[in-house]
């Protein structure tokens, strides 16, 4: 078995590379490119801090779109409200709107609800949040809030102008990188593991004096905080927050890279979310298909290869427990270790 | 068992790579001297696409009109198309991607969303775009942006223009009300609406119009029969409605039954032009649709007619919409625009664009300098179910409301100002 720091050390170099491929798409790219590649790094955390919650601790949300759209609303309000605001501290914000979000209808959802219904329930709360922001003047109702500056980060030494050319890409990719980086290290703590223990076994878990509901509600809350984090970071990328933001399409938006990419890896709903944008950059030409180009790649993927991409790839790698069976997501951090 | 070795590996990866690569070269194109390539980023899936196949219908009709006709200052047009799926974030995509392979004059916008989007965007990416339809007026007022056109009718333009001639047809009806969606496109309208009813009204008949507050509708819904026995109960004359698409469709198609369209006198649908009749077909009820472009209104005009005459072949359909219009109005403008400034550069086309004279399927029309918003005649039509109709419907009567009169003074950078009840 490999160490804790040897299995950093190969997670590590993973994120380097990643972070590398990111950082040569302006060097090749049009801006159009650029700004997609951008969202796709927002998406492949957003996806992450959903699979913290599926993978990690066993709950499945359908509504992870309301702290997604919470956190890109607390900084666009901001942005445009408040424009002497540090934007760190409106990251922040954005964050905390988001873990606020989590706590609400996680203190309600978790007391009430498991598994499926659970899961209808967050549903149901992300719907009330998109009809909420349709229908509140402040937030610019269905037209959403425009004009979202790309911010100055001012560090009292000096200050860094994100708005010219890419340097607020670059801020996003290296900022999603920490934040992946963050969660893995959550994962491979010690409390992951309890996490882990809880979704395998919550009985036992429970028996063994592990206070179940509460690691739920705050595994729901770090999840929450890390996609109001995607959105805060995303409101000043496309300039424009609008409701589709909170639409329940957004939040199937992780579950389908996480399948695509597979669930039972750490990197899996990263991987997804890179061939999602790259399928989707590539049928864009298709008019009227592309859309019906990545479900059926989706249903491809789903019934050949329930491990996901990366599941396909451990299955080839021959190494120990490889490819997750289908429905169940095997322990991640063994997974990487033979992925890598 | 698969045998997975090094050179496996090896050759997967430098696969993998040259099939990368290959396309690479072509992604940070430079501009094509030959042509100019005017970049048309709308829907063309989901729920929006049946209006955004007629932007590109239009679009494409337009080019080949000017291409036929000598081109753009002697350079043919190629339009190169996106689909935006009326979301932000996909115009946003594309409109980025065109600009970066050089087109940096845009059209097709129709979403209010995806159209707000594009101010700053086009600001920062230094390109240009003039929507096809976008409904709403925060575009020509308090989101204004220099880069930002609207060569059609606005909100305030269609409402004025439909609540003049309803007045002056049928002066004795004074009491309405409005089926409205619960959308920021309704709730817009129907303001524009009350402001026209209680300016206009009084002017033409020195009375008050009574209106009632509007029944708001669900976006989206499959069912409006609680709406509908709702309006029922309204003692009003006239209805107004900017129900709109499917769902205008699904509305009238539950209304009929309970006889709601015989109870009324007058029914006013703010913009669905054939949508609603060409789905009901002789079960259509009697009703004045404001319309962007109707061919027989503008019969004898030489793009009019090519336009439909070339949308019946290409599409089959003999029913045309104004989004076409509106699309082939776009291209029309940018020639008369890179023609005048005699470059197709942003700032020279912008510069150009303001208080452009142009001709288009509708006729003239003006582009305001101060908002970028294009001073155009407003058209309605009257819809009537028609036995001899091989479609079933039949417009029995259409109009032009002089848009110089009913346009509202320019105020970029200010919310428009309402009367309300």
């Amino acid at each position: 078995m490999t160490d804790h720091r040897s299995r950093l050390h190969i997670n590590l170099a993973i994120l380097a590379v990643g972070l590398a491929a990111f950082a040569l798409v302006p060097s090749f790219a049009n801006s159009g490119l650029i700004f997609l590649a951008g969202m796709v790094a927002i998406n492949v955390v957003f996806a992450l801090s959903w699979n913290l919650l599926f993978s990690g601790i066993g709950l499945l949300s359908f509504g992870h779109a309301m702290f997604f759209a919470g956190g890109a609303y607390t900084v666009a309000m901001l942005s445009l409200k408040l424009p002497g605001m540090p934007f760190l501290l409106a990251l922040l914000c954005g964050a905390a709107i988001g873990g606020l979000l989590a706590l609400i209808f996680g203190f309600v959802a978790l007391r009430r609800a498991s598994g499926i219904y659970f899961a209808i329930l967050t549903l149901a709360f992300a719907e009330l949040i998109h009809i909420v922001i349709t229908r509140t003047s402040f937030l610019g109702r269905n037209d959403g809030l425009v004009g979202i500056r790309r911010p100055t980060i001012d560090l009292g030494l000096f200050s860094i102008n994100l708005a010219g050319g890419n340097r607020y890409y670059y801020f996003i990719i290296i900022l999603m990188a920490l934040i992946a980086l963050a969660l893995w290290c959550l994962q491979n703590s010690a409390a992951g593991r309890l996490m882990q223990a809880i979704r395998q076994e919550p009985m036992r878990a429970a028996f063994l004096g592990i206070d179940t509901q509460r690691w739920r509600l705050a595994a729901f809350v770090v999840s929450g905080c890390v996609a109001g984090l995607c959105g805060a970071a995303l409101a000043p990328w496309a300039g424009i927050v609008s409701p589709e933001l909170a639409h329940w399409s957004v939040s199937t938006q992780p579950v389908l890279y996480a399948l695509l990419g597979g669930t039972g890896v750490f990197w899996g709903p990263a991987v997804g979310a890179i061939l999602f944008g790259a399928v989707s950059y590539l049928t864009r030409g298709i008019h009227g298909v592309a859309d019906l180009t990545v479900g059926m790649l989706l249903l491809a993927v789903v019934l050949a290869i329930p491990g996901g991409v990366l599941g396909l790839i451990s299955r080839f790698a021959g190494g120990r427990g490889a490819g997750a069976a289908p429905g169940r997501a095997l322990p991640f951090t063994r997974k990487v270790e033979k992925a890598s | 068992m698969t045998n997975l070795t090094r050179r496996h590996v090896l050759a997967g990866v430098t696969a993998l790579g040259g099939g990368l690569m290959l396309p690479l070269p072509y992604i940070k194109r430079a501009k094509a001297q030959e042509s100019l390539t005017i970049g048309v980023v709308t829907p063309l899936s989901g729920p929006q696409q049946l209006i955004g196949n007629f932007v590109k219908v239009g679009a494409e009709i337009g080019a080949d009109y000017v291409n036929k006709n000598g081109g753009i200052g002697g350079r043919q047009v190629k339009l190169e198309f996106r689909d935006d799926r009326a979301n932000p974030n996909d115009a946003s995509v594309a409109a980025r991607e065109l600009v970066g392979l050089g087109a940096n004059l845009q059209l097709g916008t129709i979403s209010s969303a995806a159209a707000l989007a594009m101010g700053p965007l086009m600001q920062s990416e230094g390109g240009v775009v003039i929507t096809s339809g976008a409904g709403t007026e925060k575009i020509n007022h308090e989101n204004y942006s220099p880069n930002v056109f609207r060569v059609g009718d606005n909100p305030y333009m269609r409402n004025h223009g439909l609540v003049r001639h309803i007045v002056e047809k049928n002066p004795e009806i004074s009491s309405w009300g409005g089926i409205i969606p619960d959308h920021e496109y309704g709730r817009t309208t129907w303001a524009v609406f009350v402001d026209a009813m209680l300016t206009i009204y009084p002017e033409l008949t020195g009375k008050q119009p009574d209106i009632k507050q509007p029944i708001l509708v669900p976006y989206g819904a499959g069912d409006y029969k609680t709406f509908i026995a709702q309006a029922m109960r309204l003692p009003v004359d006239g209805i107004y409605t900017s129900v709109y698409g499917g769902d205008a469709v699904t509305l009238y198609q539950q209304a009929k039954p309970y006889g709601f369209f015989d109870k009324i006198k007058v029914l006013l649908d703010s913009a669905n032009e054939f949508l609603v009749a060409k789905a009901m077909g002789n079960q259509v009820p009697k009703h004045w649709s404001g319309f962007h472009w109707y061919y027989e209104t503008n019969k004898g005009n030489p793009l009019s007619d090519d336009l439909y005459n070339e949308y019946v072949k290409r599409t089959g359909d003999k029913y045309p919409m104004g989004w076409a219009a509106e699309a082939q109005a776009a291209i029309l403008a940018y020639k008369a625009a890179v023609e005048k400034a005699g470059s197709s550069e942003t700032d020279a086309v912008i510069e150009a664009l303001k208080g452009l004279t142009f001709d288009s399927a509708t006729g003239k029309r003006i582009i305001r300098p101060e908002d970028n918003q294009a001073i155009k005649n407003v058209e309605l039509c009257f819809i009537e179910p028609s036995a001899e109709a091989e479609s079933g419907f039949a417009v029995t009567d259409y109009v032009q409301v002089d848009g110089a009169k009913v346009i509202e003074p320019p105020t970029p950078g200010e919310p428009l100002q309402l009367k309300a009840l």
